[in-house]
């Protein structure tokens, strides 16, 4: 119609209103204008008809413009209110329920009586601000003159003095009010035109609902101070909301505010308070990790983000983040390594996590899995030789202290802290000898430091017999096995997160061994440090401190509880404490990075602080005898090398390392290709990694259920299966293994089985909202399934049981179903359909339409696929006919056609001839309808005929005998 | 089409009751699920009725009659269990109403000699710090304000100089009443004027020109440092203002955006979120806008004065209700996306718009 209307057209002059040539009407050179202030000239013609009324030009310049600015004016058109055909039918009930819940609880609540009320209202006049000061008068014009009427001698003059300090002219051309005065809060941002803004809201006298009706209040004015940029003003509101009600939303949104400030401790604290509430607030975790990679905690940056990825494995901003942060681990490690003496220490090793994504089934092997072996064997060194070395020298402060008499043969020998430690660093020298195996690289390095230490190391070489036994000594030292057990689950708790419960074995573990009486003071400080760590990430900072303390007592000068400590106190706003202990920290081992990092980050607060002379105000710095920060170092060496000996005493997992040092470094540089290959997408390469890693260590689940992740997205179901079969042979409560399973499942189509390991999938973590989601659409799956294959058994039946639901109760229905054995397990399914496909949601007692031609696709996929007729006819009687054009869009096909003339003339014509007319109608209007028929066989044309025919015989008075002819030469008949 | 337009907010018209008089404001009772119309009946008294939501329609719980037509009402100034409701009526008093005694004014005052066109109230609810006061604008070209706790007299008053001409206040807000000191008016006249009352300070501190007549005035929100105000003008056109930086010359930056041809009667920012707000227009339309911050809300000028950045506004949805001009519109404090609308075609609807959260 435009098309053959424009050429004519064509060269005719220009239009009334805007002189635009007539030319321009045209479709090319809408579609190639790219001047939207003309196309909405030629928009305005068009619209206005005096041109002549061409709609799909119309159209087609409308959508031309949306295309060029989305945002023109041009296409505001007056539109009628949305009504319930706007939405679908769930959507409506939404907006409808939600209100008229709404008016229900406000008219209930309205009735109820307001006790205390005269009370809060004397209260609150009491609490309110004096009336103005008089009815001064403001001339509203340029006159700026300030022009006081006479004063009203009853009002309560306000402040003069204060009202004395503005100066009028002054203050009007102040930009930003409430420069005059700076309150506390904008001192601690160091911004000083902050307006003053009460941080506590005086909430005496308010009933709940006001309480929390000022919270959320307070909270939106946060959120929308954040929205615009403001951090500042949000951290204020967020205060303001918590001082009526603390949530774990506005603490949560409060640390969001305050990582944009940067103001990181603040921020750790809140996210800290979210995860108190909340212990699996993913938000809370990601802003955590946040933080703690700003603060350079690495480590336990990793770990929230691991926690994150165990509720949401999909998390995409996790991942990422999760990999820059590896990125910086490692960046970190080749300059520990060049400095020599090194690698940073871990200061929380129970529950170090790996740095890659998956976690080891103990601490020990943990550590290690990120590392090379060069790295893990000092480190591991250290860690140990801290507490055995210090646990020597302080047995003997104990043994003089108390008197005891138990290790008297030993301390006799170990003079001095000092001695008893190069004693063992000449008997692991020996020990070196005995290690062939060992790599030269870290020999030479070994040698080195040995070799600096050697004055120290010769002034005791005359106890090179003793030596042996202090060595025998440190065996001594390990725990009673009932504390030993203790303390690995207290580790393991610990390494989970359940810090509480981690917290209760360190105790009594602690318990035990004080019990006993004997002497392990190094065990104990072990204890109480690893306690200290439980209660440090419990935010228990009180008695994580004590704990420190304990555990200092014990063995003074010891790493990890300085550390704990530090970060107690610094957590506490303890700084100078905090400064204190990373400085002694610092000077037992210099190349702590975490603690270089704390001290600086504290040097700068203490010097915000108390100002330039903020070192005066510091404590003493305990000086570090040479002796422990050489300890170290040649404790390092020798538990590492006594580790093979002592073999009986020392962790089984530790042994185990050593003597697979070789396999497992292999196996891990293996694991980690295979990693980097699941994260690149190349999951088939990945897979082949996984493989030879098998074959070095066929024990380690993670591999197999890396591997299964690899099948699962390589389609290959069944293999994926069996890995997760495998795993959990192993460890029959592996998370992912069963969820990987449950995938495969579901690709396999065995949804029952998936469903089981959905659930045992929720049973062990009811938080992972992947598997609720993927359960309910597995669930979904499972009934269409059972659904079709009972209605293909049981045809006749079904016809029945879908009326019923049509037409009675749904209680009523399954009372029936419960009675009748035969049709039990069909009605329900049938009933599960209804309520898990969209399509056929029933609204109270009627089935509702389907909303949308997705919807729709769906069912008209599940009838097709099963041939189900009566399903079908269900679904036709319950559509209305004239939206099938709009449901089926483009996507009518023999098939799909054939089935609705069969449905219709099986079950409807029967009943109510009258829709099949309206059916068939508007059949024929949907696209595609003339191909369809087109390609009709003969066979299929005869049951159309039929069909109509059976209208014919049926004829009523919603559809004449003409009308039908008509129809009929539109279906070609 | 469909899919992008169903992400939309979308307007439904809940309720419709058409009312036997002339509509002039209506406005939600706090904590309830109430709502009052305000107007006037045809043989020349002011009407007040009560009507209560239930089950998808609006029930009439009360209706009251006084002498003068009443033009607005607000409870700003009411704490949220007394819940007293203050009107200005044709006749130019302020009344103060308690709704479960309406027989006698808690408070009344002949405060101005023309008829009072707007009113508003901050230090109530609360929302806003301070003492609760109401400040009502009028024809006779002042602006007053006043506290319940003062008879007869407004604890402060905006008028024109001698021999200056009365100029039409159509319309008055508070805001900036983020702490017991600080609170603002600020009041549009017929001319096009603009202008911005510091109380603290008892000063003009800030006016304008829109050019056509400012029918409705709203800051953002009341109860925080100003932050933005919108307003409304006769030919169409509403301006926004980011009211964070003055600029000692330039004042407050703008933006302006002409959402229809015909006058824009109110503008009511949503309580929930204040960068979201709706304009009612004279040909009985409905727009929902958006407002968006820029990267940078202030820049130094040459002289190294801050200066404001004006945001961009951006429409949600509009619908066309009537023929007639929605001359009133308020948004429920309690329930987010509940408003209420009233028109010259004596009807008071109830709106729901949807999918806010997702804005």
């Amino acid at each position: 119609m435009g098309d053959e209307s424009v050429p004519f057209l064509l060269d005719q002059g220009t239009t009334k209103t805007y002189q635009i040539p007539i030319g321009h009407l045209d479709y090319k050179f809408i579609e190639k204008c790219t001047d939207v202030k003309h196309l909405e000239k030629i928009l305005r013609v068009l619209r206005s008809g005096e041109e002549g009324c061409y709609p799909d030009l119309t159209l087609f310049c409308e959508k031309r413009i949306e295309h060029l600015d989305p945002r023109s004016r041009a296409l505001r058109r007056d539109k009628p209110a949305a009504t319930a055909s706007d939405f679908t039918a769930e959507e409506w009930e939404t907006i409808n329920g939600e209100l008229m819940s709404w008016v229900t609880e406000m008219n209930e609540d309205d009735k109820k009586p307001q006790f205390l009320r005269t009370d809060t209202l004397h209260e609150r006049q009491d609490n309110l601000p004096p009336i103005r000061c008089s009815s001064s008068c403001l001339p509203a014009n340029q006159n700026k003159k300030l022009q006081n009427k006479e004063r009203n001698k009853k009002n309560i003059p306000r402040d003069y003095s204060e009202w004395d300090k503005f100066d009028v002219e002054k203050e009007c051309s102040k930009i930003d009010e409430g420069c005059e005065e700076s309150n506390s809060k904008a001192r601690f941002f160091s911004r000083p035109s902050l307006p003053i803004i009460e941080k506590k809201i005086d909430t005496t006298g308010m009933t709940k609902k006001e309480k929390i009706f000022i919270a959320t209040r307070e909270k939106e004015k946060g959120n929308e101070a954040f929205a615009s940029g403001d951090y500042m003003e949000a951290v204020i509101y967020y205060t303001r909301s918590i001082s009526v009600i603390p949530t774990a939303a506005a603490y949560n949104n409060k640390a969001q505010a305050e990582i944009k400030l940067q103001d990181w401790d603040s921020a750790l604290q809140d996210c800290e308070k979210v995860l108190d509430m909340e212990p699996v607030n993913v938000k809370a975790l990601m802003r955590r990790a946040t933080v703690h990679n700003q603060l350079q905690n690495y480590q336990t940056a990793v770990e929230d983000l691991n926690k994150v990825l165990c509720v949401e494995p999909e998390n995409a901003i996790a991942k990422k983040y999760l990999l820059e942060i590896e990125k910086k681990l490692k960046g970190l490690k080749p300059v520990s390594e060049t400095q020599g003496k090194g690698k940073r220490i871990l200061i929380q090793d129970i529950e170090d996590s790996d740095g890659d994504e998956k976690r080891g089934e103990n601490t020990e092997e943990h550590e290690r899995s990120g590392r090379d072996k060069k790295i893990v064997v000092p480190v591991r060194g250290e860690a140990d030789a801290g507490e055995a070395a210090m646990g020597n020298a302080q047995r003997k402060f104990h043994s003089k202290g108390g008197g005891s008499k138990a290790e008297d043969g030993e301390t006799q020998k170990q003079k001095e802290p000092t001695e008893s430690r190069l004693k063992k660093g000449t008997a692991e020298k020996k020990s070196q000898k005995h290690l062939p195996d060992r790599e030269g690289e870290v020999n030479g390095y070994l040698h080195s430091d040995q070799k600096s230490e050697s004055p120290e190391a010769e002034k005791v070489s005359t106890s090179h017999g003793a030596g042996s036994q202090s060595a025998g000594g440190g065996r001594s030292t390990s725990l009673p096995p009932t504390a030993a057990k203790l303390k690995s689950e207290g580790n393991e708790l610990f390494k989970s997160g359940q810090f509480g419960e981690a917290v209760l074995k360190y105790s009594e573990a602690i318990e035990y061994v004080i019990g006993l009486g004997e002497q392990s003071p190094d065990d104990l400080s072990i204890l109480y440090s690893n306690r200290a760590a439980c209660y440090l990430k419990e935010g228990n900072c009180a008695d994580c401190i004590q704990d420190c303390n304990r555990a200092l007592e014990l063995q003074p000068f010891s790493l990890k509880p300085l550390l704990r400590r530090a970060m107690a106190n610094e957590s506490m706003e303890r700084y100078r404490q905090a400064y204190i202990d990373y400085k002694t920290v610092l000077q037992i081992d210099s190349s702590i990075q975490a603690a270089n990092d704390s001290a600086n980050r504290i040097t700068k607060t203490l010097i915000d602080r108390d100002g330039p002379s903020w070192r005066e105000k510091l404590p003493p710095i305990p000086v570090v005898p040479v002796a422990a920060q050489l300890h170290r170092w040649d404790g390092g060496n020798f538990t590492s090398e006594n580790k093979p000996r002592s073999a009986t005493d020392i962790n089984r997992e530790e042994q185990l390392q050593m003597n697979r040092e070789k396999a497992e470094e292999k196996f891990k540089t293996l694991k980690n290709e295979g990693n980097d290959f699941v994260k690149k997408g190349k999951y088939e390469e990945a897979v082949n990694k996984y493989s030879e890693c098998m074959k070095l260590n066929n024990e380690e689940c993670t591999i197999y259920t890396n591997r299964a992740l690899c099948y699962l997205k390589l389609y290959k179901y069944e293999e994926a299966k069996q890995d997760c079969d495998h795993v959990l042979q192993i460890e029959d409560s592996n998370i992912k293994a069963f969820y990987r399973r449950a995938l495969a499942y579901k690709g396999l189509q065995n949804y029952q089985a998936s469903v089981d390991d959905f659930n045992k999938v929720l049973l062990i973590d009811p938080n992972v909202l992947e598997a609720k989601k993927e359960l309910e659409e597995v669930t979904q799956l499972l009934n269409l399934d059972s659904s079709a294959v009972a209605g293909s058994q049981q045809k006749q039946r079904k016809k029945i049981t879908i009326q019923e639901v049509a037409e009675c109760d749904e209680q009523e229905e399954r009372q029936f179903a419960t009675s009748e054995d035969v049709v039990t397990d069909h009605v329900t399914s049938e009933e599960a359909v209804q309520k898990s496909v969209p399509l056929k949601t029933s609204k109270k007692l009627h089935i509702s339409e389907p909303s949308n031609a997705y919807d729709f696709g769906q069912i008209i996929n599940a009838v097709k696929s099963n041939k189900d007729k009566a399903a079908c006819a269900d679904l036709l009687t319950i559509t209305d006919p004239k939206k099938l054009p709009v449901l089926l869009s483009n996507k009518l096909e023999g098939e799909m056609f054939l089935i609705f003339i069969q449905s219709l003339e099986c079950y409807i014509v029967g009943k109510d001839p009258g829709l099949v007319y309206q059916h068939l109608f508007y059949l024929s209007k949907v696209e595609r309808f003339k191909v369809v028929l087109a390609l009709l066989s003969k066979n299929e044309k005869k049951q159309v005929q039929q069909l109509f025919d059976l209208l014919s015989e049926n004829q009523n008075n919603q559809y004449s005998l003409e009308d039908l002819e008509s129809l009929k030469k539109v279906y070609e008949l | 089409m469909s899919a992008a337009g169903l992400e939309r907010p979308q307007l439904v018209s809940h309720v419709q009751q058409a009312l036997s008089y002339t509509l002039f404001d209506c406005k939600w009772v706090p904590r309830s699920a109430r709502l009052l119309c305000l107007g006037s009946a045809a043989r020349g008294t002011g009407l007040l009725q009560l009507y209560e939501l239930r089950g998808g329609r609006l029930a009439l719980l009360r209706e009251i009659e006084k002498a003068k037509p009443i033009k607005c009402g607000t409870f700003g100034a009411t704490s949220l269990q007394q819940r007293y409701l203050a009107t200005g009526d044709f006749g130019g008093n302020l009344n103060i109403w308690n709704l479960e005694v309406p027989e006698i004014p808690v408070y009344s005052v002949k405060g101005h000699k023309e008829i009072i066109n707007s009113i508003d109230g901050v230090g109530g609810l609360g929302i806003g710090e301070g003492a609760p006061e109401i400040v009502t604008g009028s024809r006779d070209g002042t602006v007053k304000v006043w506290d319940p706790r003062q008879k007869d007299i407004p604890v402060a008053n905006m008028e024109p100089v001698q021999g200056e001409s009365k100029r039409d206040c159509w319309t008055v807000t508070f805001g900036n009443a983020y702490n017991q000191e600080e609170r603002v008016v600020c009041a549009g006249y017929d001319n096009g004027d603009i202008k911005l009352f510091d109380l603290k300070t008892m000063s003009l501190r800030w006016e304008t020109n829109i050019k056509n007549g400012v029918c409705s005035l709203e800051f953002d929100r009341k109860d925080v440092n100003m932050n933005k105000l919108v307003a409304t003008s006769l030919e169409g056109k509403f301006h926004v203002f980011d009211m964070r930086t003055q600029h000692p010359t330039k004042g407050f930056a703008s933006v302006s955006e002409k959402a229809q041809k015909s006058t824009i009667w109110q503008v009511r920012h949503l309580p929930q979120n204040r960068d979201i707000f709706m304009t009612s227009g004279g040909a009985g339309s409905l727009h929902l806008w958006k407002y968006e911050y820029p990267a940078q809300r202030s820049k130094k000028d040459s002289e190294g004065a801050e200066m404001g950045v004006a945001g961009s506004v951006s429409l949600l949805q509009n619908v066309t209700l009537s023929t007639q001009p929605i001359s009133s519109l308020d948004w429920s404090p309690d329930k987010k996306g509940l408003c209420v609308c009233g028109a010259f075609d004596q009807t008071v609807r109830v709106l729901i718009v949807t999918k806010l959260n997702k804005v």
